[in-house]
């Protein structure tokens, strides 16, 4: 039989003195590896909000990124004569070949130096991504050097601004306009002309193809004809699936998550343990009476375990509403962030994104500490003798 | 008075391990107590009547002998089985009152009955009359910290009796009370053995409170001197 | 008996808490330790002479744009370069692995042998690697850890390039800061590419510190206004682009640095404040001895200052013995080149300890003022 719930919110509350940096720390723990886990997965949704469901993506075989693969102007030709491919209004296929390149430019805060990746796509590549939609200036000019890039790179990157230049060794490129990715790996890129893009870098062959099937029956007819082609050397992916794999940088960052997260829990395991500890030691007395009047050792133990998951909770909430608060603040003055990414080999931008099941980890987080916290002073508790009770302090 | 004792205690002794010594604080005790007594347990400190009265409410076990209360051998009864006797069947009254701090007067009476399966409804009924039965049916809301020492003291009062045990037991009831509140509190403990046929068990060495009681046994060194 | 025999007898008299305590404290000085020094060498590149020789020259598009291969006669003709090769990072996954796990170079083996001053040839033979075009030159390490021999072939499927690699392991080195790598003849790279006349970067060494400068900015100046301009900077310098690379991690260490030392701190104040909190009765009753407020406060704080000292003594000194005698060198393959526990950064951490023991001990000095001795007597807790 337990003790009603209010008798352990009003001894964690009438405590507050002691409690209160307890519950500070618990929520500061919580907030570090929220926040870490809130970077790693802005990487991840990046990736996962990118491309349409309904195209495949080529590249060669053995390149796990699209920036290390190469296609061949053969290659695409084949391509785009094999039989399943959507054709446009004008009764084109709706293919596209592709060309990506690294540039290194300067960062706007003056942080050195980063890699950018810029795209040569066509006209139909454009149209398999409906994603990306123009916000200012306009499209750059097929045969011209302009690039039109995403507005989170050109607020990152000097040169990248509307009637900026972007300088590629000896080359320059004009940017004519801006494009919003909607929160897509495209946020990342910057594009221009395919054709200008391979004489500008000096480039015979594409870096990737992106097809439409004509209908979801041929897809996977499409991927395995691409795939047992000895001569093509070939894969095709749905371009889907591709991006959703392209996690490989958020890795670290949950590694760091989980080892800060897991040294900072110690600490805060004590804490809770100190204050528990000095719960159950206040009441002795207190203990002693409930066991005269019938409370068994069982609901003496989950008496002592509930005060202390309710302590844990209140920092895990605290925890959960800072770090919501930090990406509130974040969106409001539209931050955001950027890291290498391992395999496009150029800069990814994400944004900080505390998702519902993430806050949930950290409430759960919390939980298990305040649990670990308690437990061996519960047991304490529970071995107290009875007879504590009529010792007067 | 009925034949059968409702507390009967057969040969029951206590030893202590104080240091490298062995205290004796029970010797071979031997006593009935009848429904409806108000027993006064007295004599002076280390008597041994603090010992006899937390053997007989179950918070301190024998050496040897033993204690049947309603024919139940408490010392035969593990520890769960002790906590639900002791929740049923006695009702304590400290001398420090032990309220929980956290909780009201009302709050603090029921928490034996949280231990029944008593409806919500019933719960607040009982607390309503075991609070109206010590004069305290307006105070239910307060804290213990907002009332005086006899008040909290009537309050614990009404927690032993809330559940209508057996034994009513108390352990210097009045130590840390001025004189008119002791004398209230050993009223009510009066008229519970008077009028609703309660046993009640006091420890106590004020001589003045022994004078409420039914009878009285005075020990010394571990054995009843007196009847 | 007298007073800090008084003090030590009673932070050890609850020997659980005082454990808890100095072990909270030295958690949070060993990352706050441990995080400084990750930041210093992120941050401040400590430039050893070794890596100052030694000069990376890549595309100044970026570098994976490639470097046309003519421009070796250019760069041999620079005055204090003692050699020069041509260096391609071939990113190959050796076997049937799915990730690139240690890096392979494509090298000019005769000129590379000028720039492979540390390392020792320990097993085979350099000469029988110049001579044999399909050979390779594997660091010890790799060798040890897949169990290779001399004679044995290593095969790679190309992520970067669209061919694959059979090599011939014809000797072994050991004794340079990374010594997994292999290295194999540029010529079989540009024959089975097709010979397109490109390389991925120069890697070259400069006869002196003094000069290294100069030659940086004379192959720069080589090649500007051309096709192909270069970037050059020291292999240090190099290796810390990557680090620019991955964003702004002086600012994200110092952040995540801030909010792990807040939190360790609360932390740790609150299970301190908490052992003095439950000296309050035998405060009360040195207060009801006569004892000034004075000298109660110099009780409290004593206790907290001991425990913390304690604490950082443990936590620092953990830190500083696990660094000093880890080869991280090693465990990173020469990402983190010296790890250096500076005594300024064992300072900082001594003083959020001592920080740490004055905060913690205010919320009970304060408190231990304001009681009244009866209060004090019956405190709870």
């Amino acid at each position: 039989m337990a003790l009603p719930l209010k008798y352990n919110v009003r001894n964690v509350l009438v405590r507050w003195r002691t409690t209160l940096f307890t519950v500070l720390g618990i929520g500061a723990v919580v907030l570090v590896f929220l926040g870490l886990r809130a970077l790693a997965r802005g990487i991840e949704s990046t990736n996962a909000n990118t491309g349409d469901p309904r195209n495949l993506l080529v590249v060669r075989k053995g390149s796990q990124a699209e920036s290390g693969s190469l296609v061949t102007r053969d290659q695409f030709r084949t391509l785009r004569d094999l039989p399943g491919i959507a054709r446009n209004e004008q009764g084109e296929p709706v293919v596209s070949a592709e060309i990506v390149m690294i540039v290194s430019a300067p960062r706007r805060d003056g942080n050195g130096e980063a890699n950018t990746l810029i795209r040569g796509i066509t006209p139909r590549g454009m149209e398999l991504r409906p994603q990306v939609t123009l916000v200012e200036g306009r499209w750059f000019r097929p045969g011209q050097r302009e690039v039109v890039v995403s507005t989170r790179m050109a607020r990152r990157f000097a040169g990248f601004e509307l009637g900026g230049t972007i300088k590629a060794g000896p080359e320059r490129l004009k940017v004519v306009g801006q494009f919003d990715g909607q929160g897509s790996a495209f946020d990342s890129e910057a594009w221009m002309d395919a054709d200008e893009a391979r004489a500008v870098f000096d480039r015979e062959q594409y870096s990737s193809v992106l097809l439409r099937p004509a209908d979801p029956l041929t897809v996977s007819n499409l991927i395995a004809r691409i795939d047992s082609d000895k001569r093509l050397a070939l894969r095709a992916e749905s371009e889907v699936g591709y991006y959703s794999k392209q996690t490989m940088t958020a890795t670290p960052i949950n590694y760091l998550a989980g080892i800060l997260g897991t040294a900072m829990s110690v600490g805060a395991v004590f804490a809770a343990m100190n204050t528990m500890y000095a719960s159950v030691g206040a009441r002795t007395r207190e203990i002693g009476t409930l066991r005269v009047l019938g409370y068994s050792r069982r609901s003496i133990v989950l008496c002592f375990l509930i005060e202390g998951a309710l302590l844990a909770l209140l920092g895990g909430l605290l925890g959960c509403l800072s770090a919501w608060l930090i990406q509130v603040g974040l969106t409001t003055f539209n931050v955001t962030f950027g890291t290498l990414d391992f395999q496009s080999f150029a800069e990814t931008v994400f944004q900080f994104r505390v998702t519902p099941d993430l806050m949930l980890l950290g409430l759960l987080f919390s939980l298990f500490i305040g649990l670990a916290g308690s437990l061996l002073p519960a047991l304490r508790a529970a071995r107290l003798p009875v007879i504590s009770a009529l010792k007067s302090l | 008075m009925a034949a059968e004792p409702i507390v009967a205690i057969r040969e029951l002794s206590k030893v202590y391990q104080q240091g490298e010594i062995n205290v004796t604080a029970l010797n071979e005790v031997s006593v009935d107590i009848h429904e409806g007594e108000f027993v006064v347990l007295m004599g002076p400190s280390g008597s041994g009547k603090s010992t006899l009265l937390h053997i007989i409410a179950g918070i301190d076990r024998a050496t040897k002998g033993s204690v049947l209360v309603q024919g139940i051998n408490v010392a035969n009864l593990n520890e769960s089985e002790l906590a639900d006797w002791r929740n049923q069947n006695v009702g304590f009254v400290f001398q420090s009152f032990n309220l929980i701090p956290v909780l009201t007067a009302a709050e603090n009476v029921e928490l034996p009955l949280l231990l029944t399966s008593l409806g919500r409804a019933e719960r607040r009924r009982q607390v309503a009359l075991a609070l109206e039965l010590v004069g305290l049916g307006d105070r239910g809301h307060h804290r213990p910290d907002q009332m005086s020492g006899g008040q909290q003291q009537r309050v614990a009062i009404a927690r032993a009796l809330v559940t209508d045990p057996t034994l009513i037991v108390a352990d210097e009831p009045t130590g840390n009370l001025d004189a008119k509140s002791a004398s209230d509190v050993l009223t009510i403990l009066q008229s519970l053995s008077r009028v609703s046929k309660k046993t009640v068990i006091m420890v106590t060495h004020d001589p003045k409170a022994a004078h409420f009681g039914t009878r009285s046994l005075h020990l010394e060194k571990g054995e009843i001197v007196a009847d | 008996m007298n007073l800090p025999t008084f003090v030590l007898k009673n932070a050890l008299r609850n020997r659980r808490r005082a454990l808890l305590t100095i072990i909270s404290v030295a958690i949070s000085c060993g990352l706050l330790v441990t995080l400084l020094t990750l930041q210093r060498e992120l941050t401040i590149p400590p430039e050893s002479e070794a890596a100052s020789l030694r000069i990376i020259a890549r595309n100044k598009v970026s570098l994976a744009q490639p470097l046309p291969a003519k421009q070796l006669a250019v760069i041999e003709r620079i005055p204090g370069i003692v050699a020069v090769t041509p260096f391609t990072f071939f990113g190959g996954n050796f076997r049937d692995e799915t990730v690139t796990s240690f890096a392979q170079f494509a090298v000019d083996p005769k000129r590379f042998q000028g720039l492979l001053v540390e390392g020792k040839i320990v097993d085979g033979s350099y000469d029988a690697f110049v001579a044999d075009r399909t050979s390779c030159l594997v660091g010890a390490d790799t060798m040890k850890r897949y169990g290779l021999k001399i004679g044995d072939r290593m095969k790679f499927t190309g992520t970067f390039f669209p061919v694959d690699l059979d090599l011939k392991i014809l000797a072994v080195f050991q004794g340079t800061v990374d010594d997994r790598g292999v290295f194999f003849h540029h010529k079989l790279l540009d024959e089975l590419n097709g010979d397109p006349g490109t390389v991925g970067t120069w890697y070259m060494r400069v006869e002196s510190a003094e000069v290294s400068n100069e030659v940086i900015a004379r192959v720069n100046a080589a090649f500007e206004n051309t096709a192909a301009e270069v970037r050059a900077e020291t292999e240090r310098a190099f290796q810390m682009g990557f680090v620019s690379m991955l964003g702004n991690v002086k600012m994200l260490v110092m952040l995540i640095s801030g909010a792990v030392v807040f939190t360790l701190m609360l932390v740790t104040i609150s299970t301190m404040s908490m052992a003095i909190r439950e000296r309050f009765r035998e405060l009360a009753v040195l207060k009801a001895l006569g004892f000034q407020r004075r000298e109660l406060f110099a009780f409290i704080l004593a206790e907290s200052f001991g425990l913390a000292v304690v604490g950082a003594v443990v936590g620092i000194g953990g830190a500083w013995g696990l660094w000093t005698h880890l080869d991280l060198q090693k465990l990173t393959s020469g990402f983190l080149l010296y790890f250096e526990v500076t005594p300024r950064i064992m300072a900082w951490g001594a003083a959020v300890a001592a920080v740490m023991g004055l905060v913690s001990a205010i919320p009970p000095a304060v408190e231990t003022a304001r009681m009244s001795v009866t209060e004090g007597l019956k405190t709870l807790d």
